[in-house]
């Protein structure tokens, strides 16, 4: 699966955009956060890799931004369990296990359009990378 | 021994246990390590070094030098500093040394520069003067926006909270009266064998806020248990291990090692104000602390450690194979660590500025005013900044002269339009040098002072804090 962020300018936030195109496409969208109201909204959903492509392409094509936000990888050498992430996270992502260990939840993170744990990392050990299909996607934005 | 105590009682207890491995993993600012650099040749020495761009302390003769956890690098400051010059020589990894000097006589050399490895140091030492505190604060964050400090990234409007210290687990709490602890007690420090070298900086015993100065080898250590560490936009420091070994003596040691994270219990603080007495919001215990989530009033707040619990566990279950297999021996103290040693203010013999010193009277208006009648008042007041207010003096807003300049040669009349509703501010006790330096942040020239109430009690403008602190 990747994850693209959806941006809808005000002219088109009305339009069902995303259910038209999962009956158009007969392919599964799953919205992670959505953030929409009458000015406008930014959506973060999940795709099939293989999908990627013309899902891109039918969301243009209806006059959405699309781009794909980068996750959050943890270098487990350096990560040192310690803690100071976990309450920044607004969507409960990263949790501490029985034997005290820092996990993070992938499924449930929100990648660079948070962030907000990078900097209360005191080894470094988060940061944000680019999604295997990026290069690809954002090549076509312009 | 906790859960013997519980089930079995004391007296079982102390029958049968030997000795109570503790440990704790933080990020401990006081640290730093002394190494001797051996002599050149020709000979130099040392006035300014720097390792790795990180400045360097030159406390002795001429090559001595002690690298402290917090001084940070010049090409980096913030991201690297003497915790990681320290992490790097103990992982093996090779540095850059380079000093300056004024050439003497007997040391010609005005300038060096070469790359060591910790086996090209003579000594390496970790020496920490303080370390290892009993408890500490859980600190949040009041003001509107987040800030960062030592405590970690706090959140505005007291939305996450974090803590340090390992609680029950914490060497000197099991040893409240530091019957077994003192100078020349044997302990682990950073993965290898360490000694308490006295009492740390800051020792408060009668508070439970003692702290212990240690040293150890660092050619022995391990950077599981030694790790540079950044806290963004305050600075570096070192992540130590540290444990402790305790004899249980007598049943009263049986009682006092049973102790549990219910019954140590620590402040929540207010770091938001900027004070040396920040405001205390309420007490919470270990227990609660390590739930994740404790409450203030009515409010429900996440929280998270800054130190590593799960390390610190690897440090006592280490300790206890080390003694079990016969490679630790237990020391007994030359001299134990004071128990009454206070822990006093600095005395500050220049008087110091807060906004209260410098604020002035401000000049309001209601957003229903006209901007006309505002440009007046402006003018008659000669004042560069109108605080709008509501009818209970509650700040809603600002307009400077220059909007007004501007909404006059706009055509615009109604006040509303330009105020800005976005309002920096300032608080009456704070010290007037965070107040200039928010002012400077945000490229402006003045903030309303208001009460916990939004109430606006004056005005403090960068002119008067130049005027008052010289520059
Ligand atoms: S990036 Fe945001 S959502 Fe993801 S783990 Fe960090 S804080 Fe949580
Ligand atoms: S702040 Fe960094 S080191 Fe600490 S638990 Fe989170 S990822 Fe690990």
């Amino acid at each position: 699966m990747v994850r693209i962020l959806l941006r809808f300018s005000e002219d088109i936030v009305e339009q069902p955009i995303t259910s038209q195109i999962i009956l158009e496409l007969k392919v599964p969208i799953n919205i992670i956060t959505a953030h929409v109201n009458s000015k406008g909204g930014e959506v973060l959903a999940e795709v099939p890799d293989e999908s990627l492509d013309k899902i891109v392409k039918a969301f243009r094509k209806r006059g959405a931004k699309v781009s794909i936000p980068k996750l959050i990888e943890v270098d487990t050498e350096k990560c040192v369990s310690c803690g100071a992430c976990v309450t920044l996270c607004p969507v409960e992502a990263i949790t501490i296990d029985e034997d005290a260990s820092v996990v993070f939840n992938k499924e449930k993170c929100i990648g660079s359009t948070c962030s907000a744990c990078v900097d209360a990392c005191p080894s470094r050990a988060i940061k944000s990378v680019k999604q295997n299909n990026s290069e690809l996607t954002a090549n076509n934005t312009h | 021994m906790k859960r013997l105590v519980e089930s079995s009682g004391i007296e079982v207890a102390f029958r049968e246990v030997d000795v109570v491995t503790t440990g704790t993993f933080g990020a401990m600012c006081s640290s730093g390590a002394i190494i001797n650099v051996g002599h050149s040749d020709p000979p130099i020495k040392i006035d300014q070094a720097w390792i790795n761009d990180v400045p360097i302390c030159h406390p002795g003769a001429a090559v001595d030098l002690y690298i402290g956890a917090t001084a940070m690098s010049e090409r980096q400051p913030f991201e690297y500093g003497g915790g990681h010059v320290i992490e790097d020589l103990v992982s093996g990894k090779e540095v850059e040394l380079r000093a300056t000097a004024y050439g003497t006589d007997c040391y010609p050399r005005t300038q060096i520069r070469t790359n060591l490895t910790k086996d090209d140091l003579n000594q390496f030492y970790l020496l920490n003067f303080r370390n290892c505190y009993q408890r500490y604060n859980c600190a949040v964050n009041s003001r509107d926006e987040t800030i960062y400090t030592y405590m970690g990234k706090l959140l505005p409007r007291l939305k996450n909270a974090t803590y340090s210290g390992a609680g029950e687990l914490n060497p000197l709490m099991n040893d409240p009266d530091y019957e077994t602890i003192g100078i020349g007690t044997r302990i682990f420090l950073g993965g290898a064998q360490g000694y308490v070298i006295g009492e740390g900086t800051q020792h408060e015993p009668q508070n439970l806020n003692g702290t212990i100065m240690v040293r150890g080898d660092a050619k022995k250590m391990n950077p599981e248990f030694l790790r540079g560490a950044t806290f963004t936009r305050y600075g570096t420091t070192l992540y130590v291990g540290l444990g402790i070994p305790i004899p249980i003596l007598n049943e009263g040691l049986a009682k006092k090692t049973a102790i549990r994270d219910e019954e140590i219990f620590t402040n929540v603080v207010d770091y938001g104000v900027p004070r040396r007495n920040r405001p205390k919001l309420a007490k919470v215990s270990y227990k609660e602390l390590k739930s994740g989530a404790i409450t203030v009033g009515d409010k429900r707040i996440r929280v998270s450690s800054l130190s590593s619990l799960k390390t610190a566990r690897k440090i006592a279950a280490t300790l206890k194979v080390w003694i079990e297999q016969g490679e630790f021996f237990l020391t007994a103290p030359a001299e134990r660590l004071p128990v009454d040693t206070v822990f006093k203010p600095m005395r500050q013999t220049e008087e110091v500025s807060f906004v209260a010193n410098v604020m002035q009277k401000a000049v309001t208006c209601s957003e229903t005013e006209a901007v006309k009648a505002v440009a007046e008042r402006i003018v008659t007041r000669s004042v560069n900044h109108i605080v709008v207010v509501d009818g209970n003096g509650k700040l809603t807003g600002i307009v400077t002269s220059w909007d007004i300049t501007r909404a006059l040669a706009q055509g615009k009349t109604a006040l509303a339009d330009i105020v800005t509703r976005r309002v920096i501010t300032a608080k009456l006790d704070e010290p007037l040098e965070t107040a200039s330096k928010r002012m400077a942040q945000h490229n402006i020239s003045a903030l309303p002072v208001i009460d916990n109430e939004k109430k606006v009690l004056g005005i403090v403008t960068a002119e008067d804090v130049s005027k008052l602190l010289g520059r």
